[in-house]
């Protein structure tokens, strides 16, 4: 049996996907990115084949894509992670979703995707150089509100007031706003609540810029947060899909694309 | 403990600047398919004046320029030569951040710091400021401050009325006898003539070689035409002149030879936007390290700088002088102007002629104009069906990984559209 990976080295977490040869997805693995991208993404992988008990001459093809793709020298093939990203999407909705839109939410930056009928990128836009509105973000308030992020969802759901506006587009400034917030006796969970529906508004403004197409596809590891995913879904008054393993869209993407060079080049 | 020497803050300034220069010059010198050979009169050219900080110009009279608005026939008429200031240093962005407001536009902030470090190796003797952009203008009287003598020169904001025709060629008359004065040299209709078919040579040197990148076998990348448009704002002319010839017949040869320096699936691209000014070239740079290749732009550090001709009927000193100020208003693409069809138009024309499969639009983040003309112009590109990608950038040398996602994702989808087609 012949195995293809995608590596997709993220600021935040090293995502990796492995699928067979009929492209079904026999593993991933999520883990932090820090300091090292290079060290790390090659000893997840190692980790990984062991894990799965897959022989490493049993990798054919590797594709890395992510921040860090240039550094793993091991990959066959590097791809940017929209491109990559599109391609996950397409297969893990899996035909339960007719994607035209994604949204990706990631560690540092987020982005739109606008897909054809057919699911090639027509057109992107990604937030620029800032944090505002990204899982970093997301990172910061939770420390501030002394929670854990994945306790965020919960706590916007016990949100009894109207969600208050946190109207600052910079995390460092949005940090001292909800310092403010809390000095105001405001609860947490409004304050988280607010926190989601300022990421939704700038999430949808991105959104705006490719063009809002029903058909609408979240992933990135904020796409965990039910409570952003609420609000974002209120902002758009539209259902959004979200994949079973949201963290790994961009990964599976690659590993897909994988499979498809590497069926090409031995066709070559 | 061993003693340092404290470096002054023009020797600290001028090893940032060389570094930065040298640094840029490696990557376009080494990270690409070879060059055409008599490029490395260019590159020599930027190391020697931008590394090695070397005069070039003497004890001849210098003239600043603040902006490509300035007709440079009339500079070189009066004997003098033009030196186009708009700068591309992040060192002198940075000291220009002190000085001018945060969101200012980086080219204006950089050229705003060479005149605050009083930094030149060729220092102008007086500086041409053109009212064009908000920020130039209020530029100039900045500079003034720091004790260089500045001319103000009235532009119009319109170009189509009869009106801002009459008003330019009066300001561009009352130019040419302001300096005249100011340089104490006469000007004869034999010198502006000269100086007309000199600059008309140097254009038509352009284009000759500019219309080479037509040909599905580009002879040379849009890194290196930047290279040798920006050295038009420095070089001496005779020089420049002599170097492009040898340039524009190696690529004719290298056209025939059928030597290409990018792949037949290079997309092929159109840049427009602000200026791409050495060392500031990381777009072009990023552009054509994913992949992709520069067959043309739509800038005023390059194609606008030499598109249009000037056209005279009749070789008198005054009607040189209105048709030189004709080439410089009519030719204008810039979006200062309140409307800009002839923009779109532009660009258009230039994805036909040059088979372009798409356009990047760059915007100094700042630059007000750049930023406000560009949802018309994606809204003229998508409804003429050609892929465009905008970017904000700015001077400094961190942000390079989102550029670059950007950058090639968009690469990535031009090619699958061209593979699909």
């Amino acid at each position: 049996m012949h195995y293809f990976a995608g590596i997709d080295i993220g600021s935040t977490a090293i995502k990796i996907a492995i699928v067979d040869e009929s492209k079904k997805l026999v593993g991933h693995k999520i883990s932090a990115s820090g300091s090292m991208f290079y060290k790390y993404a090659k000893q997840a992988l190692g980790d990984m084949l062991n894990e799965l008990s897959i022989d490493a001459n049993d990798l054919v093809y590797t594709v890395a894509t992510g921040y860090g793709r240039k550094l793993f020298k091991e990959a066959d093939e590097n791809i940017s992670e929209i491109t990559a990203n599109a391609m996950g999407a397409l297969a893990a909705a899996d035909g339960k979703c007719d994607i035209r839109t994604i949204i990706n939410i990631g560690g540092q930056d987020s982005k739109a995707i606008s897909l054809d009928s057919e699911g090639h990128v027509v057109n992107f836009a990604m937030n620029d150089r800032c944090a505002a509105g990204t899982g970093k973000f997301l990172d910061v308030v939770a420390m501030n509100l002394e929670i854990e992020v994945d306790e965020l969802g919960e706590y916007h759901f016990k949100s009894k007031g109207t969600p208050l506006a946190i109207n600052s587009t910079c995390a460092v400034f949005a940090e001292s706003e909800i310092i403010g917030l809390l000095g105001n006796n405001n609860s947490v969970e409004d304050i988280v609540a607010g926190v989601h529906y300022s990421i939704a508004k700038r999430i949808i403004k991105l959104v705006k810029r490719v063009g809002i197409k029903e058909g609408i596809y979240f992933d990135g590891g904020p796409a965990l947060n039910s409570g952003l995913v609420s609000a974002i879904e209120n902002e758009l008054g539209m259902r959004i899909f979200i994949p079973q393993f949201p963290q790994i869209t961009t990964s599976l993407g690659a590993a897909i694309l994988a499979h498809e060079s590497h069926g090409y080049e031995s066709k070559e | 403990m061993t003693e340092h020497k404290i470096e002054t803050p023009k020797e600290r300034q001028n090893r940032h600047k060389a570094m930065e220069a040298a640094a840029v010059l490696e990557k376009i010198k080494h990270d690409f398919k070879e060059p055409p050979k008599a490029m490395e009169y260019f590159y020599d050219l930027f190391e020697r004046v931008h590394c090695k900080h070397e005069a070039l110009h003497g004890d001849k009279a210098k003239v600043g320029t603040m902006c490509i608005q300035v007709p440079s026939e009339i500079i070189h008429a009066l004997d003098a030569v033009p030196l186009r200031l708009c700068n591309g240093f992040y060192t002198d962005d940075e000291i220009g951040s002190d000085l001018l407001p945060s969101k200012s536009c980086p080219l204006v902030k950089a050229t705003v710091g060479q005149f605050a470090s009083n930094n030149f190796s060729d220092k102008p003797d007086i500086v041409i400021s053109p009212t064009t952009c908000d920020q130039k203008a209020k530029s100039g009287a900045i500079i003034e401050n720091m004790g260089f003598e500045v001319y103000d020169m009235e532009f119009p904001r319109t170009k189509e009325s009869h009106e801002s025709r009459e008003y330019w060629r009066r300001s561009v008359r009352k130019f040419t006898k302001d300096l005249s004065q100011n340089l104490n040299t006469k000007l004869s209709k034999k010198k502006l003539k000269d100086a007309i078919k000199k600059v008309g040579y140097a254009q038509h040197l352009y284009h000759k070689l500019n219309i080479l990148r037509k040909n599905n076998n580009s002879p040379i990348l849009g890194k290196d035409m930047f290279l040798v448009t920006n050295a038009f704002f420095f070089d001496k002319i005779d020089n420049w002149v002599e170097a492009v010839e040898a340039l524009a017949n190696e690529c004719e040869q290298r056209v025939k030879d059928e030597i290409s320096v990018a792949s037949k699936r290079s997309p092929r691209i159109v840049y427009t936007g602000s200026p791409p000014i050495f060392p500031n070239l990381k777009i072009p740079l990023l552009i054509e390290l994913s992949d992709a290749i520069i067959v043309a732009d739509e800038t005023c550090s390059s194609n606008r700088m030499f598109n249009d001709m000037v056209s005279v009927d009749e070789w008198f000193v005054n009607d040189m002088v209105d048709s030189i100020a004709d080439r410089y208003l009519k030719g204008c693409t810039c979006p200062i102007f309140t409307k800009n069809e002839d923009r779109k138009r532009r660009i258009l024309d230039l994805v036909r002629d040059y088979k372009a499969d798409g356009v990047i639009y760059q915007a100094f983040a700042g630059c007000q104009v750049y930023e406000m003309e560009q949802k018309s112009v994606l809204e003229a590109m998508e409804k003429a069906g050609v892929p465009i990608l905008y970017l904000e950038t700015d001077y400094s040398p961190s942000h390079l990984g989102q550029l670059t996602t950007r950058i090639e994702a968009f690469v990535e989808s031009l090619k699958n559209r061209k593979r699909r087609q």
